[in-house]
């Protein structure tokens, strides 16, 4: 079971909490979550990882597709926070090139 | 620990045999609580991939509402390994293992067996008297 929470901050920056496994069953509501941020026209987005205990290949697909469409439409998709299982699934597929972590929700985009 | 701990679950092939699965490898964990994070997180990560795999592909032909699909997980640690075997009867997966490699950075998917071979120490994949027979395991000694 995963929960989303989307807000969006002050300064105008989409944030995306998945709350559980973010895998083949939850993946479909990323996109989506993304997908209504950017189509916002919110176009920096933060996808704050702290609470997802467990990524798969899905949810790493879900992740490049918000980071495909938020660079598209002119901003970016940061992620933040990730656990130590997801720090272990971007360093084995590479992704950690293309999805850098950053240590917090807050700074994700300085810098 | 002496003896190996085994657990099995039989289940049909549905989404919901991916979260069976993880609550399968939790009980394994509270059972054999020595195994370390890595380890852990190496094994968890290659079993979703699998389950992952059998739930997307081996039904991928049959009419819509079809419940025929069964798949039946094992998890098991010994002293030196954690490993996992998936028996199922749904459609053969196709693939060869030796041609799989990780795609492209940009891809949004294809990446599901090549994160199961990185993570383990071994992947094997046959197709034997009409069942799908995956084997994954991981020497133990991560942090």
């Amino acid at each position: 079971m995963t929960d989303f929470d989307v807000r969006t901050d002050a300064r105008g920056i989409g944030i995306v909490t998945p709350k559980g496994r973010l895998n083949m069953v939850s993946a479909k509501q990323l996109r989506t979550a993304v997908a209504e941020l950017v189509d916002a026209g919110t176009t920096k987005v933060v996808v704050d990882l702290a609470e997802t205990t467990f990524l798969d290949s899905s949810g790493l697909g879900a992740l490049v597709a918000g980071l495909k469409s938020a660079r598209q439409a002119g901003g970016d998709l940061r992620i933040a926070r990730p656990t130590q299982q997801v720090v272990t699934v971007l360093g084995l597929t590479n992704m950690d090139k293309v999805l850098r972590p950053r240590e917090s929700v807050d700074g994700a985009f300085d810098g | 620990m002496a003896e190996p701990v085994r657990l099995t679950l039989a289940t049909g092939v549905e989404e919901t045999a991916v979260d069976q699965t993880h609550d399968l490898l939790q009980e394994l964990w509270e059972q054999v609580p020595d195994v370390g994070d890595l380890d852990r997180i190496r094994v968890e990560t290659a079993v979703a991939e699998i389950i992952g795999n059998i739930v997307r592909h081996t039904r991928r032909l049959d009419a819509p509402g079809s419940d025929s699909r069964r798949v039946q997980v094992s998890v098991w640690c010994s002293p030196d390994e954690v490993g996992a075997e998936f028996v199922d009867n749904g459609l053969p997966a196709a693939i060869d293992l030796s041609d799989v490699t990780m795609p492209d950075l940009d891809a949004e998917s294809g990446r599901g067996l090549a994160l199961a071979l990185a993570a383990v120490d071994q992947l094997d994949y046959e197709r034997s008297s009409g069942r799908n027979l995956w084997r994954l395991s991981c020497r133990r000694g991560g942090a």
